[in-house]
């Protein structure tokens, strides 16, 4: 069993940090993703943990053994990190046939032909691949070679996996059933797990907890529901799903609720939250938090319908009150021009500022 | 699934790399440096390099320069490498864009033919340029015969700097070729969309594309200009003209009557100088080039010009150059070696005879440096591909400290003419202690043409090893592979026709030199090229078209061998 530990993980090159002071305990057994935007350095500290790129300053231990701390000489190259790792292009060796590519870091560990040939059928039949074992990778669908490139990994039984936005050259149904497959796998085996994605469905869909960065920072680390319902700050609400942003300035700011009001003049009651220093706020609220309501009363207002786009599942609207523009989401369609809105308090955050000023 | 017994591959792992990337920029930097070190040593001392009471002294650079002449030799050096430049630039950035992008008749073989001479050595151009425009050559009598006059004299510098720039032209025509059909067809129409007729369009956009390979191949040709020798020595030697190189030849071949050390140092110190600088001029030109190169990765769709009313007008033109300039002179090689006068006044049928080539195949000599030609070729190609993968793979795919400054040491020899390379080998085995024992060896050619020919190796393989995705390494390196592992059970594989092609390159330079090896052989380690050389000077020129002619034939075996059965790519 191995538990992974990032302490204080700092990556530069030259004058860009790419990844900044980064804290994260992985507990054994956990599946854990990293989420953000491209270029935030989510690979970045994939790759400083396989050892494949020179991390500046911090800590990486597995369990007790520490792979990097800073001294070059106790840096562990990744040949010896006996790490498995999955890339975004699969990285399958072309000149080796399915089997051969398994076969490679199970040689090279000396084990034996009768156990090496038991493994490689183990590890196939785990993906599913038994009957392609001869082929070589480029007689091999996306998926196929997605699924090589994961039983390679798996093969010879890392403790630790680590898996590089590995199914983003999917098409978009093939993902869906990939990741609940590649999930039920790793409950299976138990291996402690990092995911790399920019997708948030997918992280939302898979993880015991969520990594949330930007721009080579750490934004918020919890489960998929701490951080969809109670996002840290406004970028991960923003980029978790997607929310509505009312400027508001903050009227009062007690122990269980505050009062703000908003751009049209208009008052609403909202959790507690921090605001700027000159009382500026924004408040956060999801669209498809938003209810429809039969009477006016506290946190509630008449808009106007500008738009109505047919989701397939629900219907957005585009709406407006005075200078307030929203979009709300629910399954009615709605045919009149204008409609009372409910906005439930417990499904505001109220952040200092907009997403992109911090 | 999860033990951690497995602590991935065995503990060497880190060390060994270390060893390899240490161990091969040692030796490439002493292989590299080797040869230089003892000629800018000698340049600067009084006596002969193993002499222990020399001293050092500026005054090979005084005497050299109040050596009388010695101002009209580095004259006519930079005047024939002008001229060489300028004649190959033109005829070949002409012949590219005939070839590569008009609709001329017949511009697939022309097109082949144009790369004929890139295969053999200046030394068997020089001697067919002799033999067919000479004094009295073939086509010179044939002029003089039928026409009334010919108006050209190989025996000027103007002369041999047309010759030289003429049988250059194919290696512009290569790298201009490369760049026209490489450049953006889509960027032509566009132009012509705007409104610009098919010749403006072919002026204002696909000519600036092909300005870096005009650039860098007009340096290039500059370079080789004045650092040959086989032409100002067949053509300048009879009329008293000299380069400094042949000046470097004469003056290092007659060391032993005559001790010049001193000023050989100094002229080779110099030259190695001059031809440094133009080798970073053309990096720097190249610099500033980059936006003018709009390369696709794939060769595009073929665009061709049509020449209208003009297709056979300049079907004639290009027809004209490669006949005189290539085919005539191959032609000329092949019919000498059969005769034994070659005259357009006698019929050819009354001349022939066999005797060139029983002379050639009767002498142990002779057979022997067919041989050891063809020894050092296959030996030594393997030998330096197998060294060149290493230098890239260390310099290009490894977490080496150095590799920017192994790739550059590699590299340098672009900055080393073959005379000095031969010259500083020949210094550092009698200097080095130990290295005695391959004096006169084929290995210490080998060694020497090795080192020259680095930078040719390492661009048949560079392009290749950058296709190559490094997560295939990092692959490999996290399933247990260290970096020697990797590259030998992973890269290596896939690069395999690139290591063919570098090997065919190899064997092909290999084969054709004769510079370098000019001061290295001994007897017993003759080559083609020296013992050519040697029979020019005695005039035997029937036996030295025998020897061009069996060069070109197994040249001519090699490249087809290779190009059929290894797959390859040697000049497109
Ligand atoms: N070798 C390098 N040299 C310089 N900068 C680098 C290097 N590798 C990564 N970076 C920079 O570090 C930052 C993080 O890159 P990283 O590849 O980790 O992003 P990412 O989160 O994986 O993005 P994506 O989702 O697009 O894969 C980027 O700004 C990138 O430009
Ligand atoms: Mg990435």
């Amino acid at each position: 069993m191995a538990d992974l530990v990032l302490q204080n993980l700092t990556i530069k090159y030259g004058a860009v940090t790419a990844v900044d002071n980064l804290n994260i305990h992985v507990a054994s057994g956990e599946f854990l993703t990293l989420l953000g935007p491209s270029g935030c350095g989510k690979s970045t500290s994939l790759f400083a943990v396989a050892g494949l790129n020179h991390a500046t300053s911090g800590t990486i231990r597995v369990g007790e053994r520490v792979l990097f701390d800073g001294n070059p000489s106790n840096t562990v190259p990744p040949e010896r990190r006996n790490i498995g790792l999955v890339f975004q292009s699969y990285a399958l060796w072309p000149h080796k046939t399915v089997a051969e590519n398994l076969a490679f870091p199970l040689t090279l560990r000396k084990i034996g032909r009768a156990e090496r040939d038991e493994r490689i059928k183990e590890a196939l039949g785990l993906v599913e691949m038994l009957p392609y074992a001869d082929r070589y990778p480029f007689e091999l669908s996306g998926g196929q070679q997605q699924r090589v490139a994961l039983a390679r990994a798996l093969v010879y039984r890392p403790p630790l996996l680590l898996l590089d936005e590995p199914l983003s050259n999917l098409d978009a149904k093939l993902r869906e059933r990939a990741r609940v497959w590649l999930r039920e796998l790793q409950e299976r085996l138990n291996v402690t797990t990092i995911y790399v994605t920019h997708d948030q469905a997918e992280a939302l869909a898979v993880s015991d907890r969520i990594a949330v960065m930007s721009m080579g920072r750490m934004r918020q680390l919890g489960t998929p529901r701490e951080i969809y319902e109670r996002p840290a700050d406004s970028f991960v609400a923003d980029f978790i799903g997607s929310s509505n942003f009312f400027d508001g300035t903050m009227l009062e700011n007690g122990t269980d609720k505050a009062r703000i009001r908003l751009a049209d003049g208009s008052e609403i009651v909202t959790p507690p939250g921090a605001a700027a220093r000159d009382g500026s706020v924004v408040v956060a609220i999801r669209p498809e938090k938003i209810e429809l309501s039969s009477s006016a009363g506290q946190n509630t207002m008449r808009v106007s319908i500008d738009q109505r786009t047919y989701l397939g599942s629900v219907w957005q609207y585009a709406v407006r009150s005075g200078s307030i523009e929203f979009r709300i989401q629910t399954p009615v369609e709605l045919k009149e021009d204008s409609v009372l809105v409910h906005i439930p308090q417990e499904h505001c955050a109220v952040f200092p500022d907009k997403p992109g000023a911090n | 699934m999860t033990d951690i017994s497995h602590p991935g591959a065995a503990g060497r792992g880190i060390d060994r790399s270390q060893a390899i990337y240490w161990g091969v920029a040692a030796l490439t930097t002493i292989l590299v440096f080797g040869p230089i070190t003892p000629i800018i040593f000698q340049a600067f001392l009084d006596k002969p390099l193993y002499d222990d009471s020399a001293v050092v002294t500026i005054g090979n650079f005084t005497r050299l320069f109040s050596e009388p002449g010695m101002a009209g030799v580095f004259f006519n050096t930079l005047y024939f490498g002008a001229l060489t430049m300028i004649v190959a630039q033109v005829f070949g950035a002409v012949m590219a864009v005939l070839v590569g992008r008009t609709n001329l008749p017949g511009r697939k073989w022309l097109g082949e033919i144009f790369i004929w001479p890139l295969f053999v050595s200046n030394l068997v151009i020089a001697f067919g340029w002799f033999t067919m425009y000479g004094p009295s050559g073939f086509i010179t009598l044939a002029a003089k015969t039928y026409l009334g006059g010919a108006p050209w004299n190989l025996y000027t510098v103007t002369g041999m700097g047309i010759v030289a720039g003429l049988s250059q032209a194919p290696l512009t025509y290569l790298m201009c070729l490369a760049a026209v059909t490489k450049a953006d067809p889509l960027l032509e129409d566009a132009a012509r969309s705007t409104g610009a007729g098919p010749f403006r369009a072919l002026f204002s956009v696909t000519i600036p594309m092909i300005r870096p390979a005009i650039i860098y191949s007009a340096v290039l040709n500059f370079v080789v200009g004045i650092e040959m020798l086989a032409i100002p020595l067949l053509f300048g030697g009879p009329s008293g003209i000299q380069t400094v190189t042949t000046f470097l030849y004469n003056a290092g071949i007659n060391a032993a009557v005559r001790p010049e050390y001193g000023i050989v140092g100094a002229a080779a110190v110099i030259l190695l100088l001059v031809v440094a600088f133009l080798v970073w001029l053309q990096g720097f030109l190249m610099k500033g080039a980059g936006r003018f190169v709009t390369v696709r990765g794939k060769a595009s769709r073929p665009s061709t010009l049509d020449l209208g009313a003009w297709r056979w007008p300049a079907f004639l033109f290009v027809f004209a150059f490669a006949f005189l300039t290539i085919i005539s002179i191959f032609g000329g090689i092949f019919m000498r070696s059969a005769v034994s006068f070659l005259t357009p006044l006698i019929p050819f049928w009354k001349v022939l005879t066999t005797a060139n080539f029983e002379h050639v195949l009767g002498s142990a000599n002779y057979v022997r440096s067919i041989v050891n030609s063809v020894l050092v070729a296959t030996i030594g190609a393997a030998i330096g591909t197998f060294f060149i993968l290493v230098i890239a793979l260390v310099a290009r795919r490894s977490d080496f400290r150095h590799n920017r400054a192994l790739e550059y040491i590699a590299l340098f020899p672009r900055s080393l003419p073959g005379i000095i390379a031969g010259l500083g080998f020949f210094y550092a085995v009698i200097w080095l202690p130990g290295a005695d024992v391959i004096r006169g060896t084929i290995l210490v050619l080998i060694l020497a043409f090795m080192i020259r020919y680095i930078p040719v190796g390492f661009g048949a393989i560079a392009p290749a090893l950058a296709q190559v995705g490094e997560e295939l390494d990092r692959g490999a390196r996290i399933s247990g592979a260290d970096w020697w592992t990797t590259v030998t059970r992973i890269i290596v594989p896939i690069l395999k026709p690139a290591l063919f092609s570098c090997y065919a390159l190899l064997f092909i330079h290999f084969f054709k030199e004769y510079v370098t090896a000019a001061f290295l052989y001994q007897p017993g380690s003759e080559i083609i090229g020296t013992t050519m050389l040697q029979l020019v000077a005695q005039g035997d020129n029937g036996p030295v078209s025998a020897l061009a002619t069996i060069q070109v034939v197994i040249t001519a075996a090699f490249v087809i061998l290779a190009r059929r059965v290894m797959g390859a790519k040697i000049y497109g």
